[in-house]
């Protein structure tokens, strides 16, 4: 797919906006519970006309409160994640990029541990947001290191990351160690990613960042393309590369930290949707960030779906399932496709 | 390798510290709730226990200078409170407990691992282990606990005490429908009781019905979905974060109306340390349950 232009664009979306609509469709007629398929899509389509049927409180409050709010939520991190990790392998130029690798993540981890130890509940907007400052706080530190007479080398960036990504596992190792049991199941659900306890307020909190930073990213994506081909042609057409690269990393750690505040460390997501995504369509981010941002919200949906409802009542976290398929599937891509050289 | 003398003293002496001293007390052996053979002298007169189930039996079979020490969750009676700390459920500070020279240490199968029971053995110590598994189970470690230090009148006592008040609540609620129970120990994730834990034991006896009762994991982790599929009639809260704020807890049950205990009005609090506890006070938590469950049949003294 070497021609991309804007009709080419907008017909993929809107497949894949259609596609993703089905998803969300699918998500709420599954689940521990069985509400009839039939019955959960009219449940959601009354309820978006105002009006009310047939069915139960219950059935009304399992489909309108519970799955479809997560759902949404599901998609928008989805997103978050696909669209960051895309980000970072472009200007890192490293295919092993994912939104965590600059520590951010483990910013936001501490955040959420040390909110879990003052006894804030996932529930409440408490820990949501004390993982967003903590990744906040790391972003700043990490920039701050990364620069070098006020240019943003790729190779010192992923240094500071690493070294400080580092340095506060090892104070989540900590906190992990004297924390009590009940404190304990929760934080190893957030570190491996999941949407069971997660507040659906966060949708409200996290959503401008998402969704601006997505916008911001895609108005400059011809620019992240020239970018991609060499540092010192894209100077010579006149882009500002410094300022762009600068831009582009705090977006995508901004949309990282957001994703990650209400769910915790979902992994994979943010590798392989890219990934897969550029073996699909090609590298051209005109194309590859609304795909990538559509296709990781189905992607991220459905594996939900799955870690609620597998093993049901029992629900696994979604980190577990996007580990189990995503790695798997990544290997079919690559044994089927060439892996895209310009990275 | 030339011994020097100094160290050798050392090492002798260190030895000899170590070596049970057989010459007031003779060594009598019993056999504990895991099979296991234990070999302690009698009576015991130092005893360390490692866990607060425990602590509450040693106290209440009349104990207290005897016990020399307890793990850092013991919190009840008070003077526990002023005994020398060993460490957690999983975590042993052996040196503590080697320099406090018990002549027996008292664990839980349920909480304190295996490796800890282990270690202490070969270390020298004398561990009597109890397992108990449900309400009745925990008369009996009463009255093994009773044998093993020698107090077996209190003992009798406590477990007759407690065998009448546990009738009486069974007798006060034997012709009551059964109200369905949801009974929360986690908040994230979910996590209710299943079947074999202590709480679903109290539950049946308390006149009730664990809408979680027939899982086979004893700490089944749900989604909401199942909750509200299931409806329960009651919906307790056990306070076992001591950091928790519970208030905030009663309000999130607030937003699903069409669960018929929070439409109703019964969301309740309840104190863990009564009911997931095995030791004497479960029984209050048995009576405090069977209060919330049938209002109409316990009067508040």
């Amino acid at each position: 797919m070497r021609f991309i232009t804007r009709k080419k664009v907008i017909i993929i979306s809107i497949l894949l906006t259609i596609l993703l609509g089905l998803v969300i469709l699918f998500s709420i007629t599954v689940g521990s519970v069985k509400v009839g398929s039939l019955r959960s899509i009219t449940i959601l389509l009354q309820s978006i006309l105002g009006l009310k049927g047939a069915e139960t409180e219950t059935e009304r409050a399992i489909i309108l409160s519970l799955r479809l709010p997560r759902a949404l939520l599901a998609g928008l991190v989805g997103a978050g994640l696909s669209v960051s990790g895309a980000i970072f392998q472009a200007l890192l130029r490293n295919p092993l990029a994912d939104p965590y690798i600059l520590g951010v993540s483990s910013g936001a981890a501490v955040g959420a541990i040390i909110a879990v130890l003052m006894g804030l509940s996932s529930l409440s907007i408490g820990l949501p947001l004390a993982s967003f400052i903590g990744a906040f706080l790391t972003i700043l530190i990490v920039f701050n290191f990364g620069r070098q007479n006020g240019k943003m080398h790729p190779n010192t960036l992923l240094l500071a990351g690493v070294i400080i990504g580092s340095f506060l596992s090892a104070l989540i190792m900590f906190f992990i160690s004297i924390s009590q049991k009940e404190e304990l199941h929760t934080i190893i659900f957030w570190l491996m990613g999941d949407f069971s306890f997660s507040n659906p307020q966060a949708v409200y909190m996290i959503f401008p960042y998402i969704f601006l930073g997505f916008i911001f990213l895609y108005l400059r994506a011809r620019q992240l393309n020239l970018i991609l081909s060499g540092e010192e042609s894209a100077l010579q057409m006149g882009v500002d590369v410094e300022r762009l690269k600068l831009i582009s990393y705090l977006l995508a750690s901004l949309i990282t930290a957001a994703s990650v505040s209400v769910c915790g460390l979902i992994g994979f997501v943010g590798l392989i949707v890219p990934h897969s995504v550029r073996l699909i369509f090609g590298p051209d981010h005109r194309l590859l960030l609304p795909s990538a941002a559509l296709i990781g919200a189905s992607f991220l949906i459905a594996s939900d779906t799955f870690a609620r409802t597998l093993l049901a009542p029992t629900e696994l976290p979604v980190g577990v399932i996007t580990a189990a398929f995503g790695g798997p599937f990544f290997i079919y891509l690559l044994r089927t496709r060439k892996v895209v050289k310009t990275l | 390798m030339r011994i020097q003398p100094q160290r050798f003293l050392l090492i002798l002496s260190l030895l000899l510290s170590l070596w049970p001293s057989f010459s007031f007390t003779a060594n009598l052996k019993f056999i504990d709730e895991l099979g296991r053979e234990v070999a302690i002298p009698y009576p015991p007169k130092r005893i360390v226990s490692l866990a607060p189930n425990i602590t509450e039996i040693l106290f209440s079979l009349g104990l207290d200078k005897e016990i020399v020490g307890v793990s850092i969750h013991c919190n009840f009676p008070e003077k526990a409170k002023s005994k020398a700390r060993v460490g957690s459920y999983i975590s042993l500070d052996f040196e503590r407990t080697i320099s406090l020279k018990p002549d027996l240490i008292i664990a839980t199968g349920a909480g304190n691992t295996r490796e800890m029971v282990e270690r202490l053995e070969k270390l020298g110590f004398p561990t009597y282990v109890i397992f108990p598994k449900n309400f009745n189970n925990i008369l009996k470690s009463i009255g093994h606990l009773g044998q093993v230090l020698g107090r077996d009148k209190e003992a009798t006592g406590i477990i007759q005490g407690m065998k009448q008040r546990s009738q009486r609540v069974i007798e006060l609620t034997k012709d009551l429908s059964r109200p369905k129970v949801f009974l929360q120990i986690g908040e994230a994730p979910i996590i209710t009781v299943g079947n074999g834990s202590f709480a679903d034991d109290l539950i049946t006896l308390a006149g009730g019905e664990n809408i979680a009762g027939k899982e086979k994991e004893m700490y089944p982790r749900w989604g909401m979905e199942e909750i509200l599929k299931r409806s329960p009639e009651v919906i307790l809260i056990s306070s076992m974060n001591p950091r928790g704020d519970y208030q905030r807890v009663l309000r999130e049950w607030s937003r699903w109306k069409m669960i018929p205990a929070v439409k109703n009005g019964r969301v309740h609090l309840i104190d863990s340390d009564l009911i997931d506890r095995p030791s004497p006070r479960i029984i209050e938590g048995l009576e405090e349950m069977a209060r919330i469950l049938h209002p109409e049949r316990f009067m508040r003294q």
